[in-house]
């Protein structure tokens, strides 16, 4: 097995971008809308015989076991080359819970399936209640037999259309004295009588979150991860890592790269005022990958990261939708058009970029909720 | 009559207006309405058209001697408000600001004035063109010998119009023509835009249409009737932010997270009044470009006052709609929710003749020019 953070950043770099340049499919790259399995299945299929699936798992799991240094490379690359992130909840979110908290047969059985996308998950958190107050969740599972029985509503759950599998926070104990006590985290399968899923479409007209509806469904007991009861501070502990994860530049960077080839191409940069507007984008990206920088050594120094972290997010999802605001400006009369827009040999889609941007500072923790965290975590005010 | 009183008895009749216009769109059914229509992809309602023309919307602008009821662009403004409020489809802003603008500065006894008054046609202008590299450009489409050869870009409403008037070059200078929506040798290529409308990348060969006025009157005419649109599109723009504020805030008095109503929140509670005050601006701003344009004549002066008023709008309908977005959390991300049909129509306004940059910059070179000549 390659010891990846044994070669030079440098040589990592251009393997990576050699791989992908080789072997991305041209069909889907710089997808504007999120794929079901099946679109991208080819490409899964080569990345997963490459051992590339999870570059942030260590390699005892099957990953790439990257360096935080290295992991960053490897988003860059694949931000850079328009490579989809692919049904990625499972790498991203429950495996790493799975990894920190699971047993040995939970790691033995669900691991290797996430890696193959033999099961696709989908992340089941917020309820119609419970959105930014989400301890205030009231999806029960009960107890019996050798199953838990599941009753409630799941809603925004991304791709759930698409997923063979659930994770979930539901609340096991009604009678806990706090919100947060009594919140558990459970693997459940999606194709069984007992779950309903209908989809929602966004402001854009696509479909890619989800109702769930879970009228008796049935989950095995082993399928509880972690304590019974203590949910609640294992989904904190992913939430500060889906944190630093979507506080990385690479949204940010990939949407500066169209906005710079487009704006060249329509001619925009004549303009001095926009040529500033597009230097300031421009380097709030540049800096806040200096930021972020800092907090991945932390996580290189195997540190754990603080609820400063916030800041990268807030920071760069904002970012991204003010350089999204200049695509549409450098559309000109063009703005207000769906679908991609063709100057010389590039295609923008100038809306699906603003589409995309708008909600980012709206899940993962609103902008807002991040705000009181940083105010209150870091900056110490009371209240 | 003294001076207050005539101006007081014009806000009366500017008041008559707003609330019939408003009683009519909502008996039609409020923004559910512009949704349906959106689904069912029809683009707007010609019966609707009919009955705005029968309470007098069309020729609102358009002098009396011409048919029209002679009470100027500050009442075309308050009839956009308020099919801004409502999201309406129809080519409201485009008849009173471009269709009627050109035809009574340039051929107010042509039979299609009184036919676009009466709401029994609608006409698409086309007179951008687009360059290689997608940008706006010099003109080339030329007309000869009763015949259109070239092409035109952006053009709203040419779905669903019965014509288009057509700015276009002939030897000796430009000219004003006519051509049908079924004309031969006319082929439209449509765009949908965010809000469902489309434009129209229209491209002629040899195809036949009328001529209607020529010469320097032509682009000068065509000046006017630009401003006249854009300063009424700032005004579907205001009512636009004003009904998404309201939205927003209702929403935010309802909705509870951590036991509490959202608008419990000083951030949230500082953010509505944030977009209050902007709401407001933008609307005092806009109202008063439209009274000043209706009491200037001269086009160089009457041009940046548009500029003022759109680059006022833009900014404003931007922000309010995009934190309306985010003050409903997810479920502003839906379609279910109207709140996402008015960033939708938004985009599309602004981009529309012009956004909020390109305005300021526009005002900005006028003001210079005005500052040299003196
Ligand atoms: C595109 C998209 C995909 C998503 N995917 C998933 C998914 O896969 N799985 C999943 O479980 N969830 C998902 N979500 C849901 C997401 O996590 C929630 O939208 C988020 O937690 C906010 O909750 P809410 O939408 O109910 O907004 P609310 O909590 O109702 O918030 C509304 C507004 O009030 C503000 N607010 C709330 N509380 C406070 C406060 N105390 N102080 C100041 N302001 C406050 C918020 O910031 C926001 O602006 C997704 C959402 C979106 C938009």
């Amino acid at each position: 097995m390659t010891d990846w953070n044994a070669i030079s950043d440098v040589e990592f770099r251009k393997e990576v971008r050699q791989f992908f340049e080789a072997e991305y499919p041209e069909e889907l790259r710089h997808l504007p809308h999120r794929p079901k399995f099946a679109e991208i299945e080819h490409w899964h299929r080569k990345l997963h015989a490459k051992g590339w699936v999870a570059p942030a798992w260590p390699a005892e799991f099957g990953g790439m076991g990257l360096n935080a240094a290295k992991l960053l490379i490897f988003y860059e690359e694949q931000q850079r080359w328009g490579v989809n992130r692919g049904r990625d909840m499972g790498v991203q979110m429950v495996g790493p819970l799975i990894i920190k908290f699971g047993t040995q047969e939970q790691k033995d059985y669900w691991l290797p399936r996430i890696l193959s996308c033999e099961d696709i998950w989908c992340q089941g958190y917020s309820e119609p209640g419970a959105g930014s107050d989400l301890a205030n969740l009231r999806t029960r599972a009960e107890i019996d037999g050798d199953d838990f029985v599941i009753n409630g509503q799941k809603i925004w759950t991304t791709m759930a259309h698409d997923a063979t599998h659930i994770f979930m926070l539901v609340r096991t104990d009604p009678d806990a004295p706090k919100k947060q006590q009594g919140i558990s985290f459970l693997l459940a399968p999606m194709n069984q009588p007992g779950v309903d899923v209908r989809t929602i479409t966004t402001l854009s007209g696509e479909t890619e979150f989800c109702e769930v509806f879970f009228d008796n469904a049935r989950t095995p007991r082993e399928n509880l991860v972690g304590e019974l009861n203590k949910g609640w501070t294992m989904a904190k502990a992913l939430l500060s890592f889906e944190r630093i994860f979507i506080g990385s530049p690479s949204l940010a960077q990939n949407a500066l790269g169209q906005l710079e080839s487009f704006a060249r191409g329509r001619g925009a940069f004549d303009d001095p005022v926009f040529r500033d507007r597009f230097a300031q984008a421009a380097l709030d990206v540049e800096d806040h990958a200096a930021l972020y920088a800092r907090f991945a050594d932390q996580l290189k120094r195997g540190e754990t990261l603080g609820a400063d972290v916030s800041m990268l997010k807030i920071w760069v999802t904002e970012c991204f939708q003010r350089i999204t605001e200049l695509m549409i400006e450098a559309a000109g009369p063009d703005g207000g058009s769906i679908g991609p827009l063709q100057v010389g040999n590039v295609s923008v889609d100038v809306l699906s970029s603003f589409y995309k941007a708008r909600p980012t500072t709206i899940y993962g923790g609103s902008n807002e909720i991040q705000r009181n965290i940083l105010s209150k975590a870091v900056l110490g005010l009371p209240g | 009559m003294t001076q207050t009183d005539i101006l007081s008895s014009e806000q009366e009749d500017l008041r008559l207006l707003r609330e019939s216009a408003r009683t009519l769109f909502e008996r039609a059914g409020g923004s559910d309405r512009a949704r349906q229509l959106r689904d069912a992809g029809s683009g707007f309602d010609p019966e609707m058209v009919r009955e705005l023309a029968e309470a007098g919307v069309f020729g609102v602008a358009v002098p009396e001697d011409q048919g029209g009821l002679g009470m100027g662009l500050a009442a075309g403004g308050v009839i956009a408000e308020e099919v801004g409020r409502v999201i309406a489809p129809e080519p409201v802003v485009l008849t009173i600001g471009l269709s009627l603008g050109l035809l009574r500065r340039l051929c107010p006894d042509h039979p299609k004035m009184a036919q676009l008054i009466g709401g029994e046609i609608s006409l698409a202008v086309a007179w951008q063109e687009r360059g290689p590299d997608g940008a706006p450009a010099d003109a080339t489409c030329r007309y000869a010998d009763g015949k259109l050869t070239g092409g035109k870009a952006w053009v709203v409403g040419a779905i669903g119009s019965h014509g288009f008037l057509v700015v276009a070059e002939q030897d000796d200078g430009p000219v004003l023509v006519l051509a049908e929506a079924d004309a031969q040798g006319l082929v439209i290529d449509k765009r949908t835009q965010a809000d469902g409308s489309s434009l129209g990348e229209l491209s002629f060969s040899g195809t036949p249409a009328v001529e209607l006025a020529r010469g320097g009157a032509v682009p000068t005419a065509l000046a006017e009737a630009v401003a006249d649109a854009t300063a009424l599109a700032a005004a579907e723009l205001v009512g636009l932010s004003e009904r998404a504020f309201e939205i927003t805030l209702d929403y935010i008095k309802t909705r509870e997270q951590f036991d509490k109503p959202i608008g419990s929140f000083q951030v949230i509670q500082h953010r509505a009044v944030e977009l209050n005050v902007m709401c407001e601006v933008a609307q005092a701003g806009v109202r008063e470009a439209l009274a000043q344009m209706d009491s200037e004549t001269d086009p160089k002066v009457r041009a940046p006052i548009a500029s003022r008023a759109k680059a006022r709008a833009v900014t404003a309908a931007k922000r309010i709609t995009r934190d309306a977005i985010q003050l409903h959390g997810a479920v502003g991300y839906t379609d279910e929710f109207d709140i996402g049909l008015y960033l939708n129509r938004a985009l599309v306004l602004s981009a529309w003749l012009g956004d909020d940059a390109y305005h300021r910059r526009i005002w900005f070179e006028a003001r210079e020019a005005e500052g040299a000549a003196q």
